[in-house]
């Protein structure tokens, strides 16, 4: 008998139909993944399953827990299930945490909750599950702080959270999402040693087919609102039935790059930015320690590493939007950016180098519409002529492959990855030498990434712009990247071509970085699936 | 980080549709207190709009004293009665119609005396904040100082100053009271503003203009003012009130609006000083409750702004 099983599960907002009948069930022992693009309802099925939306929300079908219907109970009774049968891990566990109060009190808060238990017992469970949960010292942590930990290390009390009435079913949502591929394949590894040791049925939810290809059994492929594919893993990744999953699959690194950049005439491209021992702390805190290499033209250079390696200070540098404490920065042998202070960069090096942000929810003025927005480049820059302006606008759009339609829309009418594609319209908008893109795909669906990333390397070849491209994820550096550079708290530690830095690589860090990609287990079994999405 | 957006909050909003203006009007429809709020309000408006009306159906002039027919023969103010909605008070003179012209007086010193405020303050704020550093330091000190004046003793030293050798005001009091009022609520509206501006001035947003080029004033009056501007003016519905009963403080002290002139302030000083309310309950009913009425309108409305307009609070 299932653990817990939805039977056309039914959710609606308002006058939108977020689920639409969708099945599934998972049983002791076994990991169910739930895979889809954001807005699939993955998330809105099983937050209506557990009685966790808002009244808001209409939910309909039959949720069984053990054999029993739970929806529609009475929140009493809901409540008495979650925690001690049902855990939740959540993607930010930053936001999941109080943040005034220890990490010891919040986990002891889920047992004592449910639980008469003297003090002295309390803390003795919290500090087993602190080791369970593998955080080193627990007796050192218990009184910490969540600002005081990591994000993995946060995201693993979460899981202490979770498992502290040790409940037959864990639900986790894009609980590895936020976090740096080797901190995610850590937490996956635990995940699975606390699923194998206590014979916990686990639901996975996620985005990417790669991230669960270690940990699932059986796979649920679901797009809106619908359950797509339903099948066990080894049938999802060797024989998949939809074109969507085989779309998904394609888009999926599974393992790492599914191709790498076309190798381009080295000697043909001249050095464009020089970076030359650059140095930069904040509060004395060293983030960037004698970091020298260069970008030729028409280049596109990697820049990789974990989060406060000090990759997008880098960004920050070369943008001038931030001056190093020592070093110097060139572009095309005109120094820009020294040590001191004042503004950065002069008007005419100012259009020579654009930044693409990560989140395209951020970096768009949510007031103005998006034909405004893309014209400010134009403006600025002394364009005046309203039928001209209109004209160089529509050539942006065009450029990044929208439709003409966005321009009288509101940034929050448009998709994360359109979104993005106006960003990188702005940035191109001046014809720049140099654009710095710090994380311009992680924000975005897998599939969607795929896309963006092509559009960047079109527009590469096009316009003959460099690209630095920032990225945490070594996936989307393998397929882009020329060159790539391996960064380690601060300092350079391997450099080279793409290609050759993924399969032989040098240093023990990148090897580190290399074999957490997660899907390793799994190679890509067909090379024409790469054709539905690379065709 | 993809799929960030966890809330199903995200499906519900539309999609298709024409103008954010409309849009924004529908969202703050179907918030219960700004309804509430609306109507209150909307009372509170028309009772002051409409006080030449009635001032004019029922024959009495806010300042006229009717002797003979609204005290009883022991000089004492009549009750209500029909030809005195209201009754009278201790002149003589009609509680309605001068709890109406309250109204306008109420409106026309809280609402100069709030906007004035908001505008230096939002100004103070924008420059404090955007210039962080030394302007910062010395703004913010400034503010802190300005907020350490006792608001009633400055309020009467400084009303004490606007007599003249006859003990005429040198300036319509009207005109001192809504300057002290600005002069002691834009300190609220610039913290407010620097507080939101430092967030925003390392946002991608502003650092996306920055890249390409965009001059601080562009940045200021495209990206900054428009995002802040919907919190600003939640606020100021939010400090309105407090500057009506600010006057009326004034007022009841003596040194705000002058007798005979009506304010809800020197109604209720005069009601309770000559102890007639006792007599005539509404002599100081009328301008209490309608000083009550106006600033829980007033109190509920914002409270609505700000579930609607400040995106930390949105529900889902």
């Amino acid at each position: 008998m299932s653990v817990f099983s939805v039977d056309h599960l039914r959710v609606r907002f308002g006058g939108v139909q977020a689920v639409r009948g969708v099945s599934f069930g998972v049983e002791s022992g076994r990991t169910l993944a739930i895979v889809g693009e954001s807005g699939s309802g993955k998330s809105a099925s099983l937050l209506g399953a557990t009685g966790l939306l808002p009244g808001s929300a209409s939910v309909e079908g039959n949720v069984l827990h053990r054999g029993q219907e739970i929806l529609g109970l009475p929140d009493r009774d809901l409540r008495r299930l979650r925690g001690p049968q049902i855990g939740f891990v959540f993607q930010d566990p930053l936001s999941n945490l109080h943040p005034l109060k220890t990490i010891g009190d919040q986990i002891g808060e889920a047992i004592s909750v449910h639980q008469r238990i003297t003090r002295r017992q309390k803390h003795e469970r919290v500090l087993a599950l602190l080791d369970d949960v593998g955080i080193a010292d627990p007796q050192a942590r218990f009184s910490d702080y969540p600002r005081h930990l990591s994000g993995g290390m946060r995201q693993r009390v979460m899981i202490a959270i979770a498992i502290a009435l040790d409940p037959g079913l864990i639900i986790a949502d894009e609980p590895t999402t936020a976090l740096d591929v080797t901190v995610q394949a850590a937490i996956l590894d635990l995940l699975k040693r606390l699923q194998e040791e206590h014979g916990t049925a686990l639901i996975f939810v996620s985005h990417d087919l790669a991230v669960v290809s270690d940990i699932a059994d059986d796979v649920v492929v679901m797009r809106d609102g619908l359950v797509v594919e339903q099948a066990p893993a080894d049938d999802i990744y060797l024989r998949p039935r939809q074109d969507y999953t085989r779309e998904l699959l394609g888009a999926a690194r599974l393992g790492g790059p599914k191709s790498y950049a076309v190798q381009r005439d080295r000697q043909a491209t001249r050095p464009l930015l020089d970076v030359q021992a650059v140095a930069r702390s904040f509060a004395s805190r060293p983030v960037l320690d004698d970091v020298s290499f260069t970008i030729g033209e028409a280049e596109i250079l990697g820049l990789v590493g974990e989060s406060g390696s000090g990759k997008s200070t880098i960004g920050r540098l070369i943008a001038g939007l931030d001056r190093p404490n020592a070093g110097r920065i060139s572009l095309k042998g005109r120094d820009y950016s020294q040590p001191g202070s004042g503004g950065v960069l002069p008007g005419d090096l100012r259009r020579s180098i654009q930044v693409v942000f990560q989140d395209p929810y951020a970096s768009l003025n949510p007031r103005r519409r998006i034909e405004a927005i893309l014209a400010d480049p134009f403006v600025i820059h002394g364009t005046v002529d309203k039928a001209e302006l209109r004209e160089k606008v529509k050539q942006l759009v065009t450029d990044v492959e929208l439709s003409h339609d966005v321009l009288e829309r509101l940034p929050s009418q448009l998709s994360g990855g359109q979104r993005q594609r106006v960003a990188i319209a702005r940035a191109i908008a001046l014809r720049p030498s140099l654009i710095v893109a710090d994380e311009p795909v992680s924000a975005l669906d897998i599939t969607t990434q795929a896309k963006v990333i092509r559009l960047l390397a079109r527009l590469r070849d096009k316009l003959g712009v460099s690209f630095l491209f920032i990225s945490h994820d070594l996936g989307v550096i393998g397929e882009l990247c020329d060159r790539v550079i391996v960064l380690e708290k601060g300092q350079i530690v391997e450099v080279g071509q793409t290609q050759q830095v993924f399969e032989r690589p040098a240093h023990a860090y990148t090897r580190r970085l290399l074999a957490s990609i997660p899907g390793r287990k799994r190679p890509p079994a067909e090379a024409e699936l790469e054709d539905v999405i690379y065709g | 980080m993809a799929d960030t957006i966890h809330s199903p909050v995200a499906l519900i909003v539309p999609r298709a549709s024409p103008s954010p203006g409309i849009l924004l009007l529908k969202r703050l429809w179907r918030e219960r207190a700004v309804r509430t709020g609306a109507v209150i309000v909307g009372i509170v408006l028309l009772a002051a709009l409409s006080a030449p009306v009635v001032s004019h159906l029922l024959g009495h002039g806010p300042m006229e004293q009717f002797e003979g027919t609204a005290l009883d023969e022991m000089g004492l103010p009549i009750g209500p009665t029909l030809e005195f909605p209201l009754g009278a008070d201790g002149n003589g003179r009609d509680v309605l119609v001068r709890t109406l012209y309250g109204a306008q007086v109420s409106l026309l010193v809280g609402v100069p005396a709030t906007t004035i405020a908001m505008i230096i303050g939002t100004a103070i704020g924008l420059v404090s904040g955007f210039f962080a550093g030394r302007t910062d330091r010395i703004i913010s000190q400034a503010i802190d100082v300005a907020l350490s004046f006792p608001f009633v003793v400055t309020a009467l030293s400084l009303l004490a100053l606007n007599r003249g050798g006859t003990g005429q005001p040198i300036v319509p009091p009207m005109v001192v009271v809504i300057t002290i009022i600005a002069l002691f609520s834009w300190a609220y509206f610039a913290r407010l503003a620097r507080g939101l501006v430092l967030e925003l001035r390392t946002s991608p947003m502003v650092e996306a203009s920055r890249t390409i080029g965009a001059s601080w004033a562009r940045i200021i009056w495209f990206d900054i003012l428009p995002n802040i501007l919907p919190t600003v003016f939640v606020y100021w519905a939010v400090q309105l009130p407090a500057n009506i009963v600010a006057e009326a403080t004034l007022s009841f002290l003596g040194v705000g609006i002058q007798a005979p002139m009506p304010s809800w302030g020197n109604m209720i000083a005069e009601a309770q000083r000559t102890s007639l309310y006792q007599e005539q309950p509404w002599f100081l009913a009328g301008p209490g409750l309608a000083l009550f009425l106006t600033v829980v309108g007033f109190n509920t409305l914002s409270a609505g702004l700000r579930n609607v307009l400040d995106p930390n609070r949105r529900r889902a």
